[in-house]
């Protein structure tokens, strides 16, 4: 079971870089999400990998072969590879066993009953036996989609790609699918990159998350890094909700945000830069009249929105323009006008670069 | 997993040189240069005879034609009947359109499918058969009139522009209709109801609202109309040439008859080119433009708007057109062909197969023709179906450099009207290096251009269905580009092919502008048959030989609907 690694790629279209000088590690048997908004260049890397474009720099080395490079692509017919599609892209025109069927037919010294034998096993993992002879015009969306799951893994390939495998789904359908997915990558141990633009999907499937921002790689990590660690402001912004606040550095772990002193994880800040300091909505604790200690604030709440499971306010902080978004338990509940006080933790408020050319 | 893999490392391998390159590219390749020579070489020949001299170029040509009063008339005769057919064309066929897409008319289904029995009807055949009902002398209805009132003077003649304008239009409207039909077809209901709900009256909707919508398709439906005319042969030369005066296709042609006067020929021909690209340019715009976007998509609910009491005026009226258009022509068609003496009355004495035994076995050209009809039709729609349905999947794809430039290349015969195409041809392939003329080669050759945007349009339509994802899904999976073509593709695309096939076979068996310049005595069609029919005034094997081609024509249309499934003219239910 070999890893993929991607090299410094580069695709442009016309004079716009999709894919930038990206780099990344997928190790053998993990499951990597290849996570961003529309236009950073996610599906682009995956039409690398997959052979369907030739990047005009760096390289797509699985194992110990080179596949891409810019003198020479190995076709996506002889990568070893397979792919689910944003549409399915199942054949209109051949049956469930046919489409599953299909790329067995290029597998060399494979007899008719095998083939056969293998299709229907792989129709009972996804739970469609019995749907054999239907065409996929005739299958729900949720079927039709675990037919190109199915296509997919019966090859046994050595790279599985899925480009936004779930997207056409209606909501509940795409919750279950997540965790079926993830299922079959524990029980096969394919090495897969997933691309998509839900980060809760992302968290959901994969072992390790790449951002994507612009062609290239804003942070790789697990779920809980880049949600918990982001290193850029577009990381922070783009997993969950954050607060994003301004500020100046006065102490290797402090940032001076007009005349308020925040202390924030991590430590070794060279005073004078500016930073943004990101603090999730749920780390900000709200209390009843005045807060002691560090990060200790006061402010106004300016409006309460009830979520049923929460409550959503936005709090003015006392003596600045600072106003914070702060998720809290439903009770004890507060009004809007109401003076409360808030503490973060020091190791919730992370500190990021505040101009995103540092980053690159 | 491994028993696989280890199977498969051998073939895998590193990238090699060539691993990267499309092994399908020498037949890209190949087409997209058939398709040069296609357009190129008779266009080439055409602007350099125009202005060809003896040791250098010359206007001179371009002068004789502004100096020949006959030439000039001819050109403005042009004018006047592209016109009125523009006018007229508007004024049957957007009504009809409106009355099939948006009311409650009964009997829509019929309507739209005599529309579509106008659209495939050979325009000389409908020619031909108003001269039997309204020539001046023995024309039916002049007959009938004379008997009912007495009357020693015809009640029309359809030998003069206005008979020539109305024959023309009744096959000619349906340009309209399809625009508009289909246009209207994309409104939605609410459009409409949201200026009812603040107050707009029916009338008022329709002025302000429903007409802006659809003046795109109108004007681009005149221009389609306007394009018929300009490059119709038969109709006028049926028409215009008895009564004495010239269009500037019969003019065109008349400068082939003996002694020929090609570099002439070539000079007339270059406004007839300009006009056509002139106008399809105002009609691409047009559509281009944002009014018609707005039309695109989304599917609201279309409520048939009723019509009341005016229900069965409007089915009479609708009839009335078609009477015109298929009922009359055909009946008459018919009676001709049963008859001994096609003026005389039906009755048993007058009853006779004597017309299918000369057509078909006694009168010399016509076997050798329909032989030749069918040989060219075949020939023409595989191989154009073949090169089309090639041609529109390198340019759907991307698969070469410049294919925008394939693109226009395909649809660009369009604007060659099909004399002026056969002028290029005639001037192009009677000399060396290839001397075709006077084969059955050269007609396949003006054929195959001809056709060549029909088909190309369908075909291209037909690819712009099927994702790209299905092709990729397969490779992926293990089956190189051309495996998928045949597995995936090619099964996919076939009906919207058949279809293709059908189009360009329907266009090539009824085709007579280009073949009428282009024919030798060895290599007549049953277009060309007919014209000489007409000059020996056997109107009963006219008939026969019409009917023989309405039945290939209307068996190729059954075909299409059943490969598309839908209706050909793409009008919505």
């Amino acid at each position: 079971m070999p890893g993929v690694s991607l090299k410094g790629l580069t695709r442009r279209y016309g004079d716009v870089a999709a894919v930038d000088g990206l780099s990344l590690e997928v190790k053998p048997g993990e499951l990597v999400a290849l996570l961003g908004p529309s236009g950073c260049g996610k599906t682009t890397t995956l039409r690398l990998v997959a052979g369907f474009l030739a990047p005009e720099a760096g390289e797509i080395w699985v194992g110990d072969r080179c596949l891409s490079s810019p003198a020479a692509v190995v076709p996506p017919e002889r990568r070893r590879m397979a792919m689910i599609f944003q549409s399915y892209a199942l054949w209109p025109h051949m049956t469930v066993a046919q489409n599953v069927g299909y790329g067995l037919r290029f597998k060399r010294g494979l007899a008719g009953a095998e083939r056969d034998r293998r299709v229907a096993e792989m129709l009972r993992v996804v739970q469609l036996d019995g749907y054999e002879a239907r065409y996929p015009g005739e299958l729900s969306g949720g079927q039709q989609q675990r037919v190109a799951v199915a296509r997919a893994l019966v090859v046994e390939p050595e790279i599985l790609l899925l480009d936004e495998p779930l997207s056409n789904l209606d909501a509940n359908l795409r919750e279950e699918m997540r965790f079926e997915i993830r299922r079959l990558h524990e029980a096969f141990g394919i090495t897969t990159l997933y691309v998509t633009h839900d980060q809760a999907e992302a968290m959901v499937i994969s072992d390790r998350i790449a951002v994507l921002e612009h062609g290239r790689i804003a942070q790789v990590g697990t779920a809980d890094e880049v949600f918990l660690q982001p290193r850029t402001r577009f990381v922070a912004e783009f997993i969950g909700k954050t607060n994003l606040v301004d500020g100046v550095v006065v102490a290797p772990d402090t940032v001076a945000v007009g005349s308020l002193r925040l202390r924030v994880g991590g430590a070794g800040l060279a005073a004078g830069e500016r930073v943004a300091v990101s603090i999730r909505p749920h780390d900000v604790v709200l209390t009843d009249g005045a807060p002691a200690g560090v990060n200790a604030l006061r402010g106004t709440v300016q409006r309460a929105s009830f979520l049923g499971d929460g409550v959503d306010y936005q709090v003015r902080v006392a003596d600045s323009d600072v106003v914070l978004r702060v998720a809290a338990p439903a009770a004890p509940r507060r009004r809007a006008g109401e003076s409360v006080g808030l503490t973060i933790d020091p190791a919730a408020c992370i500190p990021l670069a505040a101009s995103e050319e540092r980053n690159r | 997993m491994s028993r696989v893999l280890t199977g498969d490392l051998a073939r895998a391998g590193t990238p090699r040189r060539w691993a990267g390159v499309d092994r399908a590219l020498p037949v890209w390749a190949a087409v997209v240069l058939a398709l040069v020579f296609l357009m190129a070489l008779p266009l080439g020949w055409l602007v350099w005879m125009s202005v060809a001299a003896s040791g250098g170029v010359t206007l001179r040509h371009y002068l004789a034609v502004l100096d020949d009063p006959a030439l000039m008339k001819a050109l403005w005769n042009t004018v006047v009947l592209a016109f009125w057919v523009g006018l007229a064309s508007i004024a049957v066929g957007a009504p009809l359109a409106w009355l099939t897409a948006r009311t409650d008319l009964p009997g829509k289904a019929l309507i739209r499918s005599l529309v579509l029995a106008s659209f495939v009807t050979p325009p000389f055949l409908g020619a031909f058969a108003w001269v039997m009902l309204a020539g001046p002398n023995a024309g039916l209805l002049n007959v009938l009139w004379r008997d009912a009132s007495g009357a020693s003077e015809a009640l029309v003649n359809i030998f003069t522009m206005s008979g020539l304008v109305f024959v023309v239009t009744i096959y000619t409207f349906p340009y309209v209709y399809i625009m508009v039909a289909n246009t209207l077809a994309l409104i939605a209901s609410d459009l409409e109801e949201a200026a009812a709900i603040l107050g707009a009256g029916r009338f008022t909707i329709a002025r302000t609202v429903t007409l802006p919508m659809v003046a795109p398709a109108l004007v681009s439906g005149f221009i389609l109309a306007v394009l018929q005319a300009l490059a119709l042969f038969g109709s006028p030369a049926i028409l215009a040439l008895p009564a004495g005066f010239h269009t500037i296709t019969t003019q065109i042609w008349s400068l082939f008859q003996y002694p020929p006067k090609v570099e002439l020929a070539a000079a007339v021909s270059m406004p007839l080119l300009l006009a056509t690209a002139l106008l399809l340019l105002v009609q691409k715009r047009l559509l281009g433009r944002r009014g018609y976007a707005a039309v695109g998509g989304k599917g609201g609910q279309r409520r048939p708007i009723p019509l009341g009491a005016w229900r069965y005026p409007a089915l009479v009226g609708c009839l009335v057109v078609m009477a015109c258009a298929i009922f009359l022509p055909y009946g008459i068609l018919a009676k001709a062909a049963l008859s001994r003496a096609w003026a005389q009355p039906l009755s048993w004495s007058n009853l006779t197969l004597g017309n299918f035994t000369f057509t078909f076995f006694e009168y010399g050209a016509t076997q050798a023709a329909i032989v030749n009809t069918l040989e060219l039709g075949v020939a023409t729609a595989t191989i154009g179906a073949v090169l089309v349905a090639l041609l529109s999947y390198i340019t759907n794809r991307r698969l070469v450099v410049g294919h925008q430039l394939v693109a226009f290349l395909a649809l660009a015969p369009i604007v060659i009207p099909g004399v002026v195409l056969a002028v290029a041809l005639f001037i192009a392939y009677t000399r060396p290096p290839f001397v075709l003329y006077g084969t059955l080669t050269i007609l396949f050759v003006a054929y195959l251009t001809k056709e060549m945007p029909v088909g190309y349009a369908q075909s291209e339509a037909t690819f712009r269905t099927i994702p790209p994802e299905l092709e990729d899904a397969g490779r992926i999976l293990g089956a190189g580009r051309l495996r998928i073509l045949r597995d995936v593709t090619a099964p996919l695309a076939r009906s919207g092919i058949i279809a293709a096939w059908c189009f360009i076979f329907i266009g090539v068996i009824r085709e007579l502008s280009a073949s009428i310049i282009l024919f030798t005595p060895a290599t007549k069609v049953m277009s060309v048959v007919i014209f000489d029919l007409k000059e020996e005034g056997q109107f009963g094997a006219i008939a026969v030989l019409g009917i023989a081609m309405l039945v290939l024509t209307f068996a190729t249309v059954a075909l299409v609907q059943r490969a598309l499934g839908r209706d050909v003219l793409g009008v919505r239910e």
